[in-house]
C-alpha cells in the first residue's frame, strides 16, 4: 500500500534527511535525501497507525535493573508526507506507575504538544520542555528517540556505503539543543532500517548509541521488535522489546486527546 | 660499643666508605624506578601519597563501607569551584560572568584523558553548574516546564538575574549553587578520583585566567586540598629540611668553633636521613605526610649523640691535647649512656608501629631505624673522623682553660650558677614543678582534640581563602553522607502472607486456578519467588478468552507488582516525611549547612505539578503519588541524579550534607546529633543509618589515632621506664629519669590545652617525639652524676662537677636544635610549623626540667638515692 509501513513503536534516534555534501562515492544529494527519507519512514511511519507492547528494561552502570512495560499507540496524521504523528503511551507497571499515560502530538515543525496523565495526583498536566533530549521516563532513551528526530533538524552526508549499509553522518543545524556533536546511522540497503546510530560529542568521542538487536516481519513490515540504547556518560543501558505490534488497526483519532488520558481506550491496550 | 669505636678510630676510612657506599647504593635503588620506571620495574619507585583516607587501613570497615556506598549511590569526590563579584550589583549574575562561567562548566566537562586504560578526569554528565542542572517551572495554565537552568549564556543581565531566581526556587540549588544572598555561584565538578584533583585545579585555574573579568574564582574541596597538600609537602621537604640542616651548622660552628669538626654530626644526620629514607622508599613504603617528617625527626635525634661527643672532646681536648686519648676518655663516659638514650628512643618510636594506623605504623618504625642508625654512625664516623683530622688542625681547639680545667666561659659560669641554686634551693625547684605540674594538668583537661586538613595550610593560602570566602556564602564545601536504610529484610515471608490476602481479594473467576498457579511457586528469595509468580500470572492472562478474564487476570498482576513494591521503603510516604523530619532537625542543630535528600526532589517536582502553590511543597500522600513524582523526575536531562539519593530497589537511600566546617569535632557533633535523632524518634519502619564521605572518615582516623597514640605512648612509658630501672638498677632511679620527660610531656600538652591549640595529628605524634628525646636529658644527666658520685663520694661535690661539662652539654642540645627547628615556622604547611614549634618546646623544656628537678630531688633525696652507690667502685660502663 502507498502508505508504506510503520514501525514506530522501535524508538530511535536516526531518520534523517537533508543533504549537504557529496561524498567521496560521488553519490549526490538527491540520492543521500532519499535514504534519508526512506529510513525516517522506515523507522517511524510503517502503516497509517499502530500498537506494540513493550518490555522496557533498564540497567544502570552497576546492572541493577529496573522495568516498566507500556503500549504504545500511534496513529500518523500526515501519512503520505510522513510528517505529524501522535502517540499515546500507557504505563502498566510498575504497579505504582500503573494507569499513567503519556501522549504526544508531533510536529514535524513546532514544537510537539506532549501531555502527561498521573492517576494518583489525578492529575493531566501539559509538559513543556525547552529540548527533546530528555529521558524517556528514566530511560537511556530520549523523547527524540521514541518520538523521531524531523530529518530537517540535520545535514546529511553519505560517508561510506558498504555491501549492506549506507553510513550517513549527520550534523544538527541548530547546536544550540542538542547534546552531540553529530550521529552516525547505519541504514540497512533493502529494509532502509537504521540498525545502529552513535551519537558523538564534539572531541569525536561515541558516547551514545542505539542499536536495532532484532528485525522482524509484521503484518508485511520489517519491523525492529528488539532494540537497545546505551550511554557510556551515564553507564548502562536500555532494552525495549516490541510484543503484539499490530499494524493498520484503525486507531480512532480522537483516542489521541487529553479526554482518553484519564479513560484509557481498553481496548487499544491489551 | 666501645669496641665499635675503636674500630673506627684505628680503621676510619672504611667506616667512611661503608657509610659512603651504603647512601649511594640506596640512592641508585630509589632513584631508579623514579626515573625509569619501565626499565626497574622490579625495583620500588617513590611514592607520595597523601590521601588521609590512607591512615587507615585499606580494609578498615569505615573505608569498605565509604567505596561501597559511593559506588552504590554514584558519587564522586568533587572539586568545588566558587564564584564570586564584588563590583556588580548582581553579583556574578550578570551576562558577562555568566558567559564565563558557561565557557568554564563547557571546558571543565571536557576535561578527560586516558590512564593506564582507564577514563581519568571529570564526570561530565554529573557537574553542577547553571548550564548542566534541570529548572522545573511553571510555564502557563496547567503546564509545568522542563529545560536547562542556563541553556545559553544570559543575553543581558535581566535575564542572568532570571538565573539565579529560578535557582533559588529549587531546594537543590539554592544555598548550594546560588548563595544564599543571590550574589555568588558555585559549580561542583565531580572527578574520577581524588588524587587527580589538584591536576584538575590547576587546569580549571588556567581556563579562568584567562577571563577577561572581575570576578573572583575560589577553588577548594578536601579532594584538592589533600591532593595539594601532597604538591607542597614535597617543596617542604626540599627546602625546610635542609634549612633546619643548614641552621642547626651554623649553631654547632658557633659553639666549637671549628668549622671540620662540626662536619662531623652533619655527616652522621644527612647519611642517617639518606639511609633511612632510602630504605623507606626501597622497601616500597609510601611517602606520606607521617613519613614525610622523617628527616624531620631523625636529623635532632641523630645529632644530638654528636654533640654530646663532640661538647666532651671540646671540654678535654685542651687538657689532654691527644685525639686519640681523648676521643678513648670521652667514649668511655658517654658509650653507656648514649647507647640507652638510643635504644630508649628507638624504644618510643618502635610503639608506635602498634597504633592502629599505618602510616604511623611506617613512621614510627623507620624513625626507629634512623635513630638505631645514627648511633650506629656515631659511634663510628665520628671518631674515624676526628681520627682522620691532622692533629694540629685541632690546634687551639676546645675550651679557655686555665688550671684544671676551670672554665670561664659565660655559659659555663651560669651553669655552675645554676647547679649552685638547684641545691641550695630544691625545695623550691619542687614547688615550683608541683605548680606547674597542677597548671598542665587542668591545660591537659581542656585539650580539644580536632582536625581540619584543610587548615593544615597557612591562612592565607589560596586554599584556606577559597574555604572561608565560599563556606561564608554557601551551605558549606564539606561533604558528609548518611546512608539509611531498613533495620530487618523484606522477606518472603511476608509476601507469602501479602499474596494470600490478595487472593482474597481476586476475581472469583480466577481465585482458585490463581491459587493453584502460584502455590507451585518453587523460588527461594522473596524477589525470585514474586517474579516467577508474577510471570505464571502473565502466562495465564494471555492464555484468556474473553475480556474480563484478561482483565481479572491484569488486575491480579497488578496487584502482585504492588505487593512487590511494598518492600520500597522510600517510597513510603511515611518514610519519607521522617527523613524530612530528620532534614529540618540537622538543620536546626545549627552544625548542618543544609542537607540535601529524596524529600526534596518529591516535594519540588510535587509542588510544579500543583501549579508551583507553596502549599504544594510537602510529600504526596501515597506512595504511587510518589512513585509518578519521581517518574516525572527522571523524565529530565539528568534521570541518574535520582539514583544519588535513592537506589532503584528504594532500599537505601542517601541524605548529601553540606557541612561549612570540615574540623573533625564538628563533623563529630553532628555524629552524636543524628545519634540522639534516632534514639528519640522511632521511624516508621526501623532504620539503620551508616555515615560515609571524606569528611566523616577524617573523624573515624582521628578516632582511632588519638586512641592509638595514647596507647603507644603509654606502653612505651612503661618500656622506657623498665629500661631505665634496668640500667640503673634501682626502680627509684628509674622513675627518676622518666620525671622531666613526664613534667615536659605534661607542660607542653598543658599549654596546648591552655592556648586551645587543637590536638591534631602532628601533636599527637610529638608526644612519641617528647618521650624519645626528653628521656635522652635525664639518661646523659643521671648516669654522669652516678659516674661522677663515684669518683667524687659527695652529692655536693658531684653538683658541681656534673653542671660542668654534663650540662654543658645538654644545654648545647638544646640550643642548638631546638635553635635549629625554627625555619619551619616559615613553612607555608601548617603541620610542619606545628612539628617546629614543638620540637624546639620539648627540647628547652625537657632541657631545664632536666638541669631543674633532677638536681633538686637528688639533693632532696640525696641519702636515700646514693646510699649504694659506692665511691670506691669503678664506673660503670
Amino acid at each position: 500500500m502507498s502508505l508504506s509501513l510503520k514501525r514506530w513503536a522501535t524508538t530511535w534516534v536516526f531518520v534523517m534527511t537533508g543533504i549537504s555534501a557529496t561524498p567521496a562515492g560521488a553519490v549526490d544529494q538527491a540520492q543521500v535525501d532519499d535514504i534519508v527519507r526512506k529510513a525516517s519512514h522506515a523507522a517511524y511511519y510503517q502503516g497509517v497507525d499502530g500498537k506494540a507492547r513493550v518490555d522496557m528494561r533498564i540497567f544502570d552502570a552497576q546492572n541493577r535493573e529496573r522495568s516498566r512495560e507500556f503500549t504504545i499507540l500511534r496513529k500518523d496524521i500526515d501519512d503520505a508526507g510522513d510528517g505529524d504523528q501522535k502517540f499515546y503511551v500507557y504505563f502498566h507497571s510498575p504497579a505504582d506507575v500503573s494507569k499513567s499515560a503519556f501522549l504526544v502530538w508531533k510536529h514535524v515543525k513546532g514544537d510537539d504538544d506532549r501531555w502527561l496523565y498521573l492517576p494518583a495526583l489525578d492529575l493531566v498536566k501539559r509538559i513543556s520542555a525547552s529540548d527533546e533530549r530528555t529521558s524517556f521516563m528514566g530511560s537511556h532513551f530520549f523523547y527524540e528517540d521514541v518520538s523521531g528526530r524531523t530529518p530537517d533538524e540535520d545535514n546529511h552526508v553519505l560517508l561510506e556505503e558498504t555491501d549492506n549499509y549506507y553510513v550517513l553522518k549527520s550534523t544538527p543545524k541548530n547546536t544550540g539543543n542538542v547534546e552531540f556533536a553529530y550521529y552516525k546511522n547505519w541504514i540497512h540497503k533493502t529494509t532502509f532500517i537504521p540498525v545502529k546510530t552513535e551519537f558523538y560529542d564534539a572531541s569525536d568521542r561515541a558516547y551514545r548509541t542505539y542499536q536495532a538487536t532484532r528485525v522482524e516481519m509484521v503484518d508485511g513490515y520489517q519491523t525492529v521488535t528488539e532494540s537497545k540504547m546505551s550511554d557510556s556518560r551515564i553507564g548502562g543501558y536500555t532494552q525495549m522489546r516490541y510484543s503484539k505490534v499490530d499494524y493498520d488497526v484503525d486507531i480512532p483519532e480522537d483516542i489521541f486527546s487529553e479526554r482518553y488520558l484519564r479513560s484509557a481506550p481498553r481496548q487499544y491496550l491489551r | 660499643m666501645l669496641t665499635l669505636s675503636e674500630h673506627a678510630s684505628r680503621h676510619p676510612k672504611f667506616w667512611f666508605r661503608l657509610s659512603g657506599a651504603l647512601c649511594l647504593l640506596l640512592i641508585l635503588l630509589a632513584a631508579a624506578p623514579t626515573l625509569s620506571p619501565a626499565t626497574f620495574s622490579f625495583l620500588n619507585p617513590l611514592h607520595i601519597d597523601t590521601d588521609p583516607e590512607n591512615m587507615l587501613r585499606e580494609d578498615e570497615p569505615v573505608r569498605v563501607t565509604h567505596n561501597h556506598l559511593k559506588q552504590e549511590f554514584s558519587l564522586y569526590d568533587v572539586v568545588v569551584v566558587g564564584v564570586i563579584n564584588r563590583d556588580h550589583p548582581q553579583g556574578v549574575f550578570n551576562a558577562r560572568s555568566l558567559k564565563n562561567v558557561y565557557d568554564l562548566a563547557a571546558f571543565a566537562q571536557g576535561l578527560r584523558w586516558e590512564e593506564n586504560g582507564r577514563e581519568q578526569g571529570v564526570v561530565g554528565v554529573d557537574l553542577m553548574a547553571p548550564s548542566t542542572v534541570d529548572n522545573i517551572e511553571q510555564a502557563g495554565l496547567g503546564t509545568v516546564r522542563f529545560e536547562w537552568l542556563m541553556p545559553s549564556p544570559p543575553v543581558n543581565d535581566a535575564a542572568a538575574l532570571q538565573v539565579a531566581e529560578k535557582a533559588m526556587r529549587i531546594p537543590m540549588l539554592r544555598d548550594t549553587l546560588v548563595s544564599s544572598d543571590q550574589k555568588a555561584l558555585a559549580l561542583y565538578v565531580p572527578i574520577t578520583s581524588k588524587d587527580i584533583s589538584y591536576q584538575i585545579a590547576e587546569k580549571l585555574r588556567a581556563k579562568v585566567a584567562e577571563f577577561d573579568s572581575n570576578d573572583e574564582y575560589h577553588i577548594t574541596g578536601l579532594p584538592v586540598a589533600q591532593d595539594q597538600f601532597g604538591v607542597e609537602m614535597f617543596k617542604q621537604m626540599a627546602i625546610s629540611a635542609p634549612l633546619a640542616m643548614l641552621l642547626i651548622f651554623l649553631l654547632m660552628w658557633w659553639f666549637f668553633r671549628h668549622l671540620r669538626l662540626v662536619l662531623a654530626p652533619l655527616a652522621v644526620a644527612m647519611i642517617s636521613v639518606i639511609l633511612t629514607m632510602g630504605l623507606l622508599v626501597v622497601t616500597g613504603n609510601t611517602v606520606h605526610i607521617m613519613s614525610s617528617m622523617i628527616p624531620i625527626f631523625v636529623m635532632p635525634i641523630a645529632v644530638l649523640d654528636a654533640v654530646h661527643i663532640l661538647s666532651d672532646f671540646f671540654d678535654r681536648y685542651p687538657r689532654i691535647r691527644d685525639r686519640n686519648k681523648t676521643i678513648c676518655e670521652v667514649m668511655e663516659e658517654l658509650s653507656a649512656p648514649m647507647l640507652y638514650t638510643s635504644i630508649t628512643t628507638c624504644a618510643g618510636f618502635a610503639s608506635l608501629a602498634f597504633t592502629p594506623i599505618p602510616p604511623v605504623q611506617v613512621f614510627g618504625v623507620f624513625v626507629s631505624i634512623g635513630v638505631g642508625l645514627a648511633w650506629l654512625l656515631t659511634v663510628t664516623l665520628v671518631p674515624a673522623y676526628i681520627m682522620l683530622m691532622p692533629e694540629n688542625s685541632l690546634q687551639g681547639f676546645g675550651m679557655n682553660t686555665d688550671k684544671d680545667g676551670e672554665e670561664h666561659t659565660a655559659l659555663a659560669r651560669f651553669l655552675h650558677a645554676l647547679g649552685r641554686f638547684t641545691y641550695r634551693h630544691a625545695k623550691l625547684v619542687l614547688v615550683a614543678t608541683l605548680l606547674v605540674a597542677v597548671g598542665a594538668g587542668y591545660g591537659i583537661s581542656k585539650i580539644q582534640i580536632n582536625d581540619n586538613p584543610v587548615k593544615w595550610f597557612a591562612e592565607s593560602h589560596p586554599i584556606r581563602v577559597a574555604d572561608q570566602a565560599l563556606n561564608a556564602r554557601f551551605a558549606g564545601t564539606y561533604m558528609a553522607y548518611l546512608a539509611l536504610q531498613p533495620a530487618a529484610p523484606a522477606t518472603l515471608e511476608d509476601a507469602r502472607n501479602r499474596v494470600a490476602a490478595l487472593l482474597n481479594e481476586t476475581d472469583a473467576a480466577i481465585q482458585e486456578p490463581a491459587r493453584a498457579l502460584i502455590s507451585v511457586a518453587t523460588a527461594q528469595t522473596r524477589d525470585e519467588w514474586l517474579r516467577e509468580v508474577q510471570d505464571s500470572v502473565a502466562g495465564a492472562r494471555e492464555q484468556t478468552d474473553t475480556d474480563a478474564l484478561w482483565d481479572a487476570w491484569d488486575a491480579l498482576g497488578q496487584g502482585l507488582d504492588a505487593v512487590r513494591q511494598s518492600a520500597e521503603t522510600f517510597k513510603q510516604p511515611e518514610s519519607l516525611v521522617y527523613i524530612e523530619t530528620l532534614q529540618k532537625y540537622l538543620q536546626e542543630t545549627g552544625l548542618v549547612g543544609k542537607s540535601n535528600a529524596l524529600p526534596d526532589i518529591v516535594k519540588t517536582v510535587h509542588r510544579e505539578l500543583m501549579q508551583g502553590e507553596a502549599e504544594a511543597f510537602r510529600i504526596p500522600a501515597s506512595a504511587p503519588a510518589v512513585g509518578q513524582t519521581l517518574i516525572t523526575y527522571q523524565s529530565s536531562h539528568r534521570p541518574q541524579d535520582l539514583w544519588r539519593f535513592v537506589t532503584p530497589d528504594y532500599r537505601n537511600t542517601n541524605l548529601w550534607i553540606q557541612l561549612k566546617s570540615g574540623d573533625n569535632k564538628d563533623m563529630a557533633a553532628v555524629v552524636a546529633a543524628v545519634d540522639r535523632f534516632f534514639a528519640q524518634h522511632p521511624a516508621p519502619t526501623a532504620l539503620k543509618h551508616e555515615w560515609f564521605g571524606l569528611t566523616y572518615i577524617n573523624v573515624v582516623w582521628q578516632e582511632k589515632m588519638v586512641s592509638g597514640m595514647l596507647e603507644a605512648f603509654l606502653g612505651s612509658f612503661l618500656i622506657v621506664l623498665a629500661m631505665m630501672a634496668f640500667l640503673f638498677r634501682s626502680l627509684w632511679w628509674g622513675l627518676l629519669s622518666m620525671l622531666p620527660l613526664t613534667v615536659t610531656i605534661g607542660a607542653i600538652y598543658g599549654v596546648i590545652g591552655w592556648i586551645g591549640k587543637d590536638y591534631d595529628m602532628p601533636v599527637a605524634v610529638l608526644s612519641a617525639l617528647s618521650l624519645g628525646l626528653a628521656v635522652d636529658y635525664a639518661i646523659h644527666f643521671l648516669a654522669r652524676s652516678r659516674f661522677l658520685y663515684r669518683q667524687t663520694g659527695s652529692w655536693r661535690e658531684t653538683v658541681d662537677a656534673v653542671f660542668g661539662e654534663p650540662a654543658r652539654a645538654i644545654t648545647r642540645n638544646v640550643i642548638v636544635i631546638g635553635v635549629g627547628f625554627l625555619p619551619l615556622l616559615a613553612a607555608p604547611l601548617i603541620p610542619y610549623q606545628t612539628v617546629g614549634v614543638f620540637i624546639s618546646s620539648i627540647l628547652l623544656f625537657a632541657g631545664v626540667a632536666t638541669l631543674l628537678i633532677l638536681p633538686a630531688l637528688l639533693t632532696a633525696f640525696d641519702l636515700f638515692l646514693f646510699k649504694n652507690l659506692q665511691p670506691t667502685r669503678e664506673a660503670e660502663a
